[in-house]
């Protein structure tokens, strides 16, 4: 068949860039009318395209979101509510132009930056990112976060009542607010990716289109010559690199695959090249950042040829430079989790020791974990058990669950 | 070969609260049935259907508008369909893509008049 294929989540991601589009015209005070008319033509889409699809399904929803600010426009006017911001700004650009491929690009980037204004939760600006840069319904929102479809609903309407009484501009900050608001994007996108990359839900597909989107955004900001970081482009090759091994994680009855046992010839290349390249690009600067720091253990993993051949040497200056920088008790585990690869014994005690357990809240299993890990090398049995059981208690997660027990079965086996 | 009418009869999408990436896997499936149908030769053609009802009945005519909201099940489209008999017509009708959403099929045949 000579069919026009169409190309994977188009709706959902036209979906963010006509809600951007036209937001900048009508303002977020319209909010709900924009996104009610977007649905709209979606479903008119749906039904015509039926018949026929469209030669250009892309151009096709483009005229229909012009078709639909002029919809709106008249609406608007007949209601007598707040003219359209058509002429707004210094740059007063005109209607047509708004369409034109950089200047949507521009209204998503600006979507995005309202989405992490500070004035915002950072959990309500992640549902609020995902629902309108992202395209995602609140019930696809709820099952890739694990929460109540209510829980979102509430997070979305709270974001967009904050929005409008603060009335924070639908721009892209400028001077110093900028690299301030830049790592707030930087890390609305990092907490995207890792609920993806960490959920534990079955659903693999939801999970991919989470990590999928958290790419997808930073290289919204690497096509801005304004927002194209260092730091962007570190976060996006630790990205790149966990995301090739986000096949090889799980094995086909749901359980975690560790690091260890991962086949490594199952991680996606293709990924792989690009973090390198952009590797390249995040290193051009004398200020690191975490993610300079974690891309750089990342790709200390995704080089060596097995676990075995890891070179952890490397990888603990980049955790202690990585502590430096952010003293988190999490660093901390992972350290001891080295020296334990490297067999310092002595030295992944010592760390162990000071961490305290409960700065690592929902993750203070890791903690006994690792406890468990040190105490099974050490051939100390009965505390190891002892401490497997500690973080049995304390783990949610069911494959890290599953993980832990199939641990617990090898410590007894010896 | 016999024509047959199939009527897709459901709530209105607008009702169902569809994401935009379960409309666009949901128009894929049609897309696939309607590929499917021309590579097996059978001829299928027919419409989407706007959702507002306008209903003129009895000796007064009387006209009555519907809301699409006001009805839980309304004829959203349908095919007419190429097929032998009705044993046929159902088995096309098995591709539908909507009856996970509660929609129905319903099957006619049309009628032809020997003179």
């Amino acid at each position: 068949m000579n069919e026009p294929k169409i190309i994977d989540h188009l709706f959902r991601h036209q979906y963010g860039k006509m809600v951007s589009i036209l937001t900048r015209i009508f303002g977020f005070e319209n909010l709900e009318l924009i996104e009610d008319a977007v649905q709209d033509t979606f479903i008119n889409a749906m039904l015509v395209w039926r018949k026929q699809i469209p030669e250009n399904p892309e151009a096709w929803l483009t005229q229909a979101a012009k078709n639909r600010a002029v919809d709106l426009f008249r609406k608007l006017s007949a209601e007598n509510k707040r003219k359209a911001h058509f002429d707004s700004g210094p740059a007063a650009i005109s209607f047509q132009n708004l369409f034109l491929e950089h200047e949507i690009e521009d209204s998503q980037l600006r979507m995005i930056f309202t989405a992490c204004h500070e004035a915002l939760k950072p959990q309500d600006q992640i549902a609020f990112a995902l629902k309108t840069i992202s395209g995602f319904s609140s019930k696809e929102i709820a099952s890739a976060l694990l929460l109540k479809e209510e829980t979102i609903k509430k997070r979305l309407s709270r974001a967009r009542k904050t929005i409008a009484e603060k009335n924070i501009a639908f721009q892209i900050p400028q001077g110093k607010e900028l690299p301030t608001r830049l790592n707030r994007v930087l890390e609305i996108i990092y907490l995207i990716f890792n609920e993806g990359f960490h959920s534990n839900k079955q659903e693999i597909l939801i999970r991919k289109d989470l990590c999928g989107e958290a790419l997808r955004l930073c290289k919204f900001l690497l096509k801005n010559t304004f927002t194209r970081t260092p730091s962007v482009y570190a976060l996006f090759a630790l990205l790149c690199f966990h995301s090739s091994r986000l096949d090889s994680k799980i094995d086909e009855s749901n359980e975690i695959i560790d690091l260890k046992n991962q086949d490594r010839t199952k991680w996606y290349r293709p990924l792989i090249e690009l973090g390198n390249a952009a590797m390249v690009n995040a290193f051009d600067t004398e200020e690191y950042s975490s993610y300079h720091l974690e891309a750089a253990i990342a790709f200390e993993h995704v080089i060596a040829k097995d676990f075995a051949s890891t070179n952890w040497e490397k990888i603990l200056m980049w955790y202690e430079k990585l502590y430096a920088l952010q003293a988190t008790s999490f660093s901390l585990l992972n350290i001891a989790f080295i020296h334990m690869q490297l067999d310092e014994m002595d030295k992944a005690y010592a760390i162990l020791q000071e961490i305290n357990p409960a700065q690592l809240e929902q993750r203070t299993y890791l903690y006994y974990g690792t406890f468990a890990e040190y105490y099974y090398r050490n051939n100390e049995k009965q505390l190891a058990l002892q401490h497997i059981d500690d973080a049995l208690q304390l783990v949610k997660n069911e494959f890290e669950k599953k993980y832990l027990l199939k641990k617990r079965k090898k410590i007894l086996g010896t | 070969m016999k024509k047959f009418m199939l009527l897709f009869i459901g709530q209105e999408y607008d009702q169902l609260g569809l994401s935009p990436e379960q409309m666009q896997a949901r128009m894929g499936k049609w897309f696939a049935w309607s590929n499917k149908m021309k590579e097996a030769g059978i001829t299928a053609q027919g419409d989407a259907l706007e959702p507002a009802i306008r209903r003129i009945s009895g000796a007064d005519r009387t006209v009555t508008d519907i809301a699409a909201a006001e009805v839980k099940e309304l004829v959203g489209g349908y095919y007419i369909v190429t097929a032998k008999d009705f044993d046929h017509a159902s088995e096309i009708a098995q591709d539908y893509p909507d009856y996970d959403l509660g929609g129905t099929v319903e099957i006619r045949e049309i009628m032809v008049f020997d003179q």
